[in-house]
């Protein structure tokens, strides 16, 4: 992330906020009789004073737990929601006025629903858009045929969609919403419900896109596994606000500043690591003990274990990005 | 099995219920076509004072009569079973130990009916001085008879309505065929008209059939317009198409059921 | 403006494709549409049998309204049904948001997303039956009854569909409410019959309350040549002034949609 001046980057979110008005209902006969004559409104805080800018090429994961205000502000940006203040500008635009210009240069991707129409092949879903984003043909083959090397798109278009399993839906959702080449990408949980291989497969295809394109990509994501392949900045966002923006080893280092370390024992007894951390329970079944200890520390501890214990094997690793994240929710993080 | 059609009913009721706004759309719907013949028949009525002894308030009260017997008579089965044959989840009605149709399927149409006819009433009132029908005719002993024939009508045309949910299990193309029939039923059973003026041979067919049974027998019986040998001529007649439907209904859903286990859920 | 009519042909032809794919299904519908045809022909003829004039309309000139029914009717079925699902649709599932995400005018896609594209056909039936109903009934087809009659027909079009806009734009509004459409297609049977036929009270519902009747009495009444020009000139411009507002009505809709604070 080298430095953009500011009239430069493509994406600059200034004190963004989204405020919901809901209807407040109690269950119960009366209360709903007196709901019919008044009706009291609750705020809610979707989105409150976020801020933040976003280079060009840059693939930023933004991430929160369920609720936190990740999919307001995308479709904020996207434009298909009018903020309750702040400005925003994503390539020199303003989202919310939805000229066409801005259309043609993003594009939004949302995982759980459907661009694609359902009966029919997504081939000529595929030319619609063509039609409906004014693509010459020129263009139009080039590009399909860089996304199909990409994503292995041709046995699955003549399909209709509806016969399509999911992983192969998604890539011919990506492909689709990628027809205009767009300068900006906008991928709200892209690889929901997908299995593993095809999960890994979208992951880099997005990884080659912007490596080809130098499209700007901010994606939102429950899998860890999205956002350490692909992000190098994150920006964590929790109960509406911007909890952390930077860099993921740099968020370790900040409220996660330690260690494990991995210790596989001679011994079949269980060893008592007591003494030179906390033990942390290992998942893995692997057989090792694991022993958290303050980052500063390892290399005094693990002179120490090496010398007091029958080590076999012994492991230095950085604690789980999903616990770090976890933390970084909970805390407050400067 | 008393207490299985009291809990249908309950469960029923409050479904259909939650969907009353729907429930308006529709008997809205359902009232534009009898206002529109109705008006129709009233301006022909009064620009030649009768029409084969019909006189304007004659018509009216026929279409208004009809308003009340089509929503007694009518069914909606097709609408509350044909899809669950398409997509499956008639499994979860088979797995019972009552017959799908008829008990959910009956209770489903009487909750229907009922809470139809009460959104009907002030409508009805409406209707009624907006056309100012001539009901001198009515009497106390054929309205009780036409009790009778209305429930008649009922069991038959829910048959039917039930024999052609189950072309269900054969084609997608189920609501086509019911509205194909639903048109000769329109035609034929004196929705669109009453029998007396359609043409003398196409008369003689539609008496026999079971479409007037169910529209035309009971209305022209509450107006006091038959003849008691027609009135007994009919009875006999529903009968009969009773029989023949129940049988009709026992073949088609056995064969029915047969080929949806074979070709699976 | 060029790129609409590509953006149309490509609706098209998508639909033309499904409609091509489910060959048996279409033939079976267009049997379907032909005989009632047959039915509604059948209905004329039972009360043309008992009189010779219905509130001074001829046979001839009812066989000439139901030309210009069906083709109203075609415009429900082949466009507002069809639409209107998909358009419940999407905003029950979310995937509306991909129409506002287009850089196309979000109400013509609403509009042209599905279209039944056999129904095209009918447009030939209802030239027939115009035809032959304006022969039968002698009345004479000057070329400004014809020209009168196109403008009323398209105007009358124009007020439907600007009715239908409206009316689902309320989903933005009272989002439970998608029976919404409904209403529009209950009064479609009443446009069957002239509108002079009816009580003073229907008279009204149909050609102010839902307009069927400026989609059907009227072009009919041009093609008589019972209307003045300057008549027909309000009808036309009442069809603009629906066109008009329905479009601002929907682009409130869509400001409500994404919460624009105006």
């Amino acid at each position: 992330m080298v430095g953009q001046t500011q009239k430069q980057a493509p994406i600059q979110v200034e004190n963004l906020s989204k405020t919901y008005q809901v209807a407040e209902r109690e269950g119960g006969f009366t209360s709903a009789l007196r709901g019919f004559f008044k009706r009291t409104y609750k705020d809610v805080r979707a989105v409150q004073e976020v801020n933040f800018q976003i280079g060009q090429g840059e693939v930023v994961g933004f991430i929160g737990p369920n609720g936190a205000g990740k999919t307001t502000t995308l479709k904020m940006l996207s434009g298909l929601l009018h903020p309750s203040g702040g400005k925003v500008q994503v390539l020199g635009f303003t989202p919310w006025d939805r000229r066409p210009e801005y259309l043609r240069a993003m594009t939004l991707v949302m995982g759980q629903r459907n661009r694609l129409s359902w009966d029919i092949p997504a081939a000529d879903s595929f030319l619609l858009n063509q039609a409906i984003y004014r693509i010459s043909d020129a263009d139009y083959r080039q590009t399909l045929k860089e996304l199909d090397e990409l994503l292995g798109l041709a046995p699955i278009t003549r399909k209709p969609v509806r016969n399509l399993s999911l992983g192969e839906r998604m890539k011919c959702e990506l492909a689709a919403a990628l027809l205009h080449r767009p300068r900006v990408l906008f991928l709200d949980e892209p690889t929901i419900g997908l299995d593993i291989s095809a999960q890994a497969r979208i992951r880099s295809f997005l990884q080659e896109y912007n490596r080809r394109t130098g499209a700007t990509i901010l994606l939102t994501s429950h899998y860890m596994a999205d956002v350490t392949a692909l992000c190098e900045r994150i920006i964590i966002i929790h109960h509406g606000r911007l909890k952390y923006d930077g860099g993921l080893s740099e968020l370790s280092r900040q409220i996660a500043p330690f260690k494990i370390i991995g210790v596989d024992l001679a011994t079949y007894a269980h060893a008592d690591l007591r003494a030179y951390g906390t033990e942390v329970p290992n998942p893995s079944g692997d057989g090792k003990c694991l022993v958290q200890v303050p980052a500063e520390q390892v290399a005094a501890i693990t002179a120490r274990i090496l010398a007091e214990m029958p080590v076999l094997d012994l492991t230095v690793e950085d604690p789980p990005i999903e616990d770090v994240i976890e933390r970084a929710f909970q805390e407050k993080v400067d | 099995m008393l207490k299985i059609f009291q809990r249908l009913w309950q469960v029923n009721w409050a479904e259909q219920w939650q969907y009353r706004a729907n429930l308006i759309m529709y008997l809205l719907y359902g009232l534009v076509s009898p206002v529109v013949y109705l008006s129709v028949w009233r301006a022909v009525a009064n620009s030649q004072n009768t029409v084969k002894g019909l006189t304007a308030a004659d018509f009216a009260a026929y279409y208004l009569t009809l308003v009340i017997v089509d929503k007694l008579t009518q069914e909606i089965t097709i609408h509350i079973f044909a899809y669950k044959v398409q997509d499956g989840t008639l499994s979860d009605d088979l797995l019972r130990p009552t017959h799908p149709l008829l008990t959910n399927g009956l209770m489903y149409n009487i909750a229907f009916k009922v809470l139809t006819l009460i959104a009907l009433a002030p409508i009805w009132v409406v209707l009624f001085l907006a056309f100012r029908p001539d009901f001198s005719h009515v009497t106390a002993a054929n309205l009780s008879l036409a009790t009778l024939a209305v429930l008649g009508g009922f069991a038959i045309n829910f048959l039917l309505g039930a024999i052609i949910t189950c072309i269900a299990f054969w084609t997608t193309r189920v609501y086509s065929i019911s509205e194909f029939i639903y048109a000769f039923a329109l035609l034929l059973g004196g929705t669109f008209v009453p029998l007396d003026l359609l043409p003398v041979a196409v008369q003689n067919v539609a008496r026999f059939l079971p479409f007037q049974l169910f529209i035309y027998f009971p209305i022209q019986l509450i107006l006091g317009r038959l003849t008691p040998d027609q009135i007994r001529m009919d009875f006999i007649l529903q009968a009969v198409w009773f029989g023949l439907a129940l049988l009709a209904f026992g073949w088609i859903w056995r064969a029915g059921l047969k080929r949806y286990s074979a070709v699976g859920a | 403006m060029k790129h609409v009519f590509k953006l149309i042909a490509a609706y098209l032809k998508v639909n033309l494709q499904q409609a091509a794919a489910y060959r048996a299904d279409t033939t079976f519908s267009i049997v379907m549409n032909l005989f009632w045809l047959v039915w509604e022909l059948i209905s004329l003829q039972v009360i043309f049998s008992n009189t010779s004039s219905l509130s001074g309309w001829g046979l001839g000139e009812l066989i000439a309204l139901l030309g210009v029914w069906r083709l109203a009717n075609m415009f429900m079925y082949s466009i507002v049904w069809p639409n209107t699902e998909r358009f419940n649709t999407s905003i029950r599932d979310g995937s509306f948001d991909y129409n506002l995400l287009q850089p196309v005018n979000s109400q013509l896609l609403v509009s042209i997303s599905r279209v039944v594209v056999w129904r095209v056909w009918e447009i030939v039936l209802a030239a027939i039956l115009i035809g032959v109903g304006v022969s039968m009934s002698r009345s004479i087809a000057t070329f400004s009854n014809l020209v009168s009659f196109l403008v009323l027909a398209l105007s009358g079009m124009a007020v439907l569909y600007s009715l239908w806009i409206v009316l689902i734009a309320f989903t933005f509004w009272f989002v439970k409410f998608d029976n919404n459409v409904t209403i529009l297609d209950a009064l479609m049977s009443a446009g069957r019959f002239p509108a002079t036929v009816y009580p003073p009270w229907l008279r009204i519902i149909v050609t102010f309350v839902i307009p069927i009747a400026i989609a059907t009495t009227v072009p009919l009444q041009g093609l008589r040549g019972d209307l003045a020009w300057w008549q027909v000139l309000v009808f036309l411009g009442i069809g603009v002034a629906a066109l008009f507002i329905s479009s601002r009505i929907w682009r409130a809709g869509i400001r409500k949609y994404s919460s624009a604070s105006s």
